[in-house]
């Protein structure tokens, strides 16, 4: 598909249309097919509509609350720091920032550890049962996160670990598990089968095939997972919201939500909270676009 | 044979010994093949040993969770309510479920707000993958700017658009008033009418992108030299889209339905920051109804009696997808 | 030692409770108090807190309590008896001491009292309605002064507990209640449903109050009122102080505070707030807990806290002191009978599910969902199944008084 480039114009320079469609679609699909210019401007939208949201709370978390409420102004009038100073100092929002990195970042580091030993096995051996595991696996990840609250609950209540780390991580794992799982197998899969052939004649074991042919060449592939995981435990919302009791334990998007509500209304520190949640999963985004796409759209899993 | 000896040994398990010259591409082609090295169930085994801590950990933390919660959501449970314990009722909870006016409720808002978000992200996904599916400067910015409102929290999201259709403060009341459109202020939260609007605007604007990015994927697959074929038999774009690029985008397509309905039909973190559910119930979805019998009435009979409906409906709707889609579905995914 | 105290603790409130704590610390140095902010929505609030009790877990030991909680906490086992620390019941007002007893045994010490008021504004009014048909006119033709407030009354709208404060108040000017003596659901009484549609009269016919006070809370009114921008507020006494406080608000000197007036066929009502402390059931530190507590409600520091934020104390006795006089700023006596005549909430251990029923139903009708009379039939079926499935009515009948002993668990 690669050498085609100008296949598209061509088309349309030679094309006499078939008249079968009325001419406001035929135009819309028109334009929207293979006019460069169209495609320039949809994408234009595309940004401005998906930054604007983002942009607006970057300016309001930097203006006054006074002149949020008087006049609000698209653009910044005068900047303070104040929101996020008061964010860091009087809220504390280190704390849920900490907890956050703390339970995303072993739900993460678990999951890859142990979904890259049953992936390999999925992708790369020759089993029974492989098919029903795969589809198991897949169903989990759809799971309704609410249906299995309750029992989680009382499950964490008698095992002391409602509001510790402990007891975030592991329900976490209901729907880190099978994402990386299933993201790790459609990587595997992608990995010429040379190498590990190669290595399996000269000798090696099926652990030693995986461990020195199968994972230095996953690194991309481990990576990607990781960051996927850690973005979908970092957003988390409902289970935290659950299973944690106070602000010791709550993670970033629970301490958000519970701003909300109190006396001050304060929207600036809620802005500026939102702005510094969003910092680490954009950057995130900035350095490692290509791989999350990637990820994204060979596992195809969204929880 | 220093080889085979190797072999030996790390099968034996102290795998030291083997850590060099693996990588290396081999000169000889060995007379066995790898296969037929070792008996076909010696991978089973190994396989077995691989497999079984994630399957150990998924059936704890979801299999074990949810046999839990059909249990229990046939018995009466008020955590509320110590005195009453925990007897065993039957199928009580889902009579009182089916004669429940606010689950009706909460099952038409779940419905309406699935049906109307994934199409709108479906329509728009499309244009927006088409309009990506070439070749320009600047990809990466696109590509930046449609990823962050995935990667947000929609917690965060909902919180950004709530602010934005505050009725005093609020950008989208400016915005409409400078354009003319409005001329008083409007509130959106008190009427069921425009409390969805923010609703389904901030899931549209936080997923469109993922659809589009799963959609471009598809679109990237399809051969171009179908559409030349096309265009050299004089086909027109509306032709070449409705008979090339839809159909084989097909397996993409399907996926996208799959993967938002049953997302969007769990819905819960962006209504209960956006609306609580409100006014009155008018926006409740299932999910934050159930939370709320749940955590906020500690009824855990109903609430788990509710989440199996719930499961139930999700596991329902995937099998109806599987089943029409058919095969189509892995075609993409790998 | 480390115990957490759960409450508000933003703004002055917040301010206050910090620094006695801090004192509080300094007499005790083995006692290290840690300050955990929870939400002011009541409803949020309350909905963690059941969740944080409910997990069975020391932590926080001391609770901010709203007071129609109480009897719930107590009843499901969540918060301590707290007749071990002999507490002196006698010393605060009786009303609040009967709505922190639960099975006859006293749960939590009464902090401080709300009453709901009418904030009016002295500048564009001679003197505050005399009836709730005088509330409407007033208002109109407040904001019909020149550089009148756009807004006539603002109020508790939004689907919370607040909204049920607001409402009986309106209630209690119609002649209506809740329930009655006899703990039947009467919310849809013929003064019951005239007194919701009044109140959304007051939004969709006579235009008084903006369509916005039904996603309100306390705080939004406020703003609106500070900012000069409506003639009536319906709010706690908190709001006195803030208001008077000239560098932030546009009202300071120019308001004064009522009751909310009566209707045809009631009486001039106050909602019953406030809050309490409370132990939790499972703290690890229930001495060193009921010491903060103790030193929180003792009468000194009641009397600096209304000093500094105009809450009521709940000890009558302060009262006689000249220092509350000149800190509250309204008339000490109208305080004293304001409290004394105060509506309480039900009392019941299934208080808040009730509420959560009305609340919706109220909303309903006042956001123009379906009518007064249907939303209001449809909750008291609702509370009355409610109450019918939880067996506090058998036990009520069976012994004749109150309901199932919380301590049978």
């Amino acid at each position: 598909m690669s050498q085609r480039v100008s296949g598209p114009e061509e088309a349309r320079r030679a094309s006499p249309s078939r008249p079968r469609k009325p001419f406001l679609t035929q135009r819309l699909t028109d334009i929207l097919t293979h006019s460069s210019l169209a495609s320039r401007l949809a994408l234009g939208i595309l940004v401005l509509l998906t930054a604007f949201p983002l942009y607006w709370a970057v300016v309001a978390s930097f203006t006054p609350t006074a002149t949020l409420f008087r006049q609000p102004s698209l653009w910044p009038t005068h900047f303070i720091l104040d929101h996020y100073r008061a964010l860091f100092t009087t809220r504390d929002f280190w704390l849920p920032i900490r907890n956050s990195i703390v339970v995303a970042g072993s739900t993460t580091i678990f999951c890859v550890v142990v979904g890259s030993l049953s992936a390999y096995a999925l992708a790369r051996l020759h089993f029974r049962g492989k098919g029903p595991i795969l589809g198991f696996i897949l169903a989990v990840s759809m799971f309704p996160q609410i249906s299995i609250v309750s029992p989680l609950y009382l499950l964490l209540r008698a095992l002391h670990l409602i509001n510790t780390y402990p007891g975030l991580i592991l329900p976490y794992l209901t729907f880190a598990m099978p994402l990386t799982v299933w993201l790790l197998v459609g990587y595997f899969r992608q990995l010429p089968r040379d190498l590990e052939e190669a290595a399996l004649v000269d000798g090696a074991s099926r652990w030693q095939s995986f461990t020195k042919v199968i994972l230095p060449l996953s690194v991309p592939g481990l990576a990607t997972t990781a960051i996927l995981t850690f973005i979908y435990s970092w957003n988390e919302f409902l289970f935290a919201l659950s299973f944690t009791v106070g602000p010791s334990r709550q993670t970033v998007p629970v301490a958000i939500a519970l701003f909300r509500g109190q006396y001050q209304v304060p929207w600036g520190e809620i802005l500026a909270a939102a702005v510094v949640a969003t910092v680490p999963v954009a950057v995130m985004v900035l350095a490692f676009q290509r791989r999350i796409v990637q990820g994204l759209t060979a596992g195809a899993v969204k929880g | 044979m220093n080889r085979q000896r190797d072999h030996e040994i790390a099968r034996g398990g102290t795998g030291k010994v083997a850590t060099h010259s693996v990588a290396t591409a081999p000169s000889v082609a060995s007379p066995l093949s790898p296969l037929s090295c070792r008996p076909p169930h010696s991978d089973a085994r190994f396989a077995g040993v691989l497999v079984s801590p994630t399957l150990l950990v998924i059936a704890l933390v979801a299999i074990f969770p949810l046999g839990w919660t059909v249990w229990e959501s046939l018995h009466r449970h008020d955590l509320r309510l110590p005195w009453l314990g925990r007897p065993f009722v039957g199928l009580d909870n889902y009579v009182r479920i089916a004669h429940d006016p606010r689950f009706w409720g909460a099952l038409a808002h779940t419905a309406f707000f699935t049906g109307v978000t994934v199409s709108l992200e479906l329509v728009l996904g499309l244009v927006f993958a088409l309009a990506m599916n070439r070749a320009f400067r600047g990809r990466g910015l696109v590509r930046v700017a449609v990823l962050v409102p995935w990667a947000i929290p929609t917690v965060v999201a909902a919180l950004l658009w709530r602010f934005i259709f505050g009725a005093n403060a609020g950008i989208a009341n400016a915005v409409l008033a400078d354009l003319g459109v409005i001329h008083h202020p409007v509130v959106w939260f008190v009427h069921a009418a425009t409390a969805w609007v923010p609703v389904i605007l901030a899931d549209v604007w936080k997923t469109t992108p993922f659809v589009a990015l799963l959609l471009l994927a598809g679109l990237q697959n399809i051969d171009h030299a179908l559409y030349e074929a096309a265009a050299v038999d004089g086909a027109g774009p509306w032709w070449q889209l409705t008979r090339i690029t839809i159909p084989l985008l097909r397996p993409a397509i399907l996926l996208v339905l799959i993967f938002r309905t049953l997302d969007a039909f769990r819905v819960f973190d962006l209504i209960y920051v956006l609306t609580g559910g409100g006014p009155g119930t008018s926006t409740e979805p299932l999910a934050l109804y159930t939370f709320n019998a749940l955590l906020q009435n500690l009824q855990f009979g109903y609430g788990a009696a509710l989440s199996v409906v719930i499961f139930l409906i999700t596991f329902g709707l995937a099998l109806l997808y599987i089943k029409g889609l058919g095969a189509g579905v892995t075609g993409v995914s790998q | 030692m480390v115990i957490t105290y759960s409450g508000s603790a933003v703004g002055t409130q917040g301010q206050i409770v910090k620094e006695q704590i801090a004192r509080f610390m300094s007499l005790h140095p083995d006692i290290v108090v840690k300050v955990q902010s929870s939400p002011d929505d009541a409803t949020k609030r309350h909905q963690l807190f059941v969740q944080w009790l409910n997990a069975h877990v020391g932590d926080p030991d001391v609770l901010e309590l709203d007071v129609i909680w109480t009897p719930e906490f107590a009843a499901a086992g969540w918060i301590l008896p707290l007749d071990r620390f002999a507490p002196h019941p006698s010393d605060f007002f009786p009303a609040a001491i009967t709505a922190n007893t639960w099975d006859g045994h006293l749960f939590a010490i009464p902090w401080y009292v709300g009453v709901g008021l009418l904030y009016w504004r002295t500048d564009l009014l001679k003197h505050p309605p005399a009836s709730m048909r005088e509330l409407v006119t007033l208002a109109q033709k407040g904001m019909r002064e020149p550089g009148g407030p756009p807004y006539g009354i603002v109020w508790q709208g939004a689907r919370y507990e607040g909204l049920i404060t607001t409402f009986v108040e309106y209630l209690g000017g119609f002649g209506g209640e809740i329930m009655d003596d006899s703990g039947r659901v009467v919310v849809d009484s013929p003064q019951a449903i005239r007194a919701l549609t009044f109140m959304r009269d007051e939004i969709t016919r006579s235009h008084v109050a903006p369509p916005e006070v039904l996603t309100w809370h306390e705080e939004e009114g406020r703003f609106a009122f500070q900012n000069g921008d409506a003639v009536f507020m319906r709010n706690w006494p908190y709001a006195y102080a803030l208001l008077s406080d000239s560098t932030k608000s546009r009202v300071a000197g120019h308001f004064a505070v009522s009751t909310m007036p009566p209707g045809p066929g009631g009486h001039a009502a106050a909602a019953l707030g406030g809050a309490e402390l409370a132990i939790n059931r499972y703290s690890e530190h229930a001495d060193s807990a009921y010491a903060l507590v103790q030193y929180l409600t003792a009468p000194a520091q009641m009397l600096e806290r209304a000093q500094a934020t105009g809450d009521y104390p709940t000890r009558p006795a302060l009262y006689d002191d000249p220092r509350l006089a000149r800190a509250l700023a309204v008339p000490i006596d109208q305080v004293r009978e304001a409290i004394e005549h105060a509506v309480p909430r039900p009392v019941t251990p299934i208080y808040t599910q009730l509420s959560g029923l009305l609340q919706v139903q109220l909303h309903r009708a006042l956001t123009g969902q379906t009518t007064p009379a249907d939303a209001l039939h449809q909750a008291a079926r609702a509370m009355t199944a409610v109450i019918r499935e939880s067996g506090l009515d058998r036990a009520r009948e069976a012994s004749g008084e109150g309901a199932p002993s919380g301590e049978q668990r």
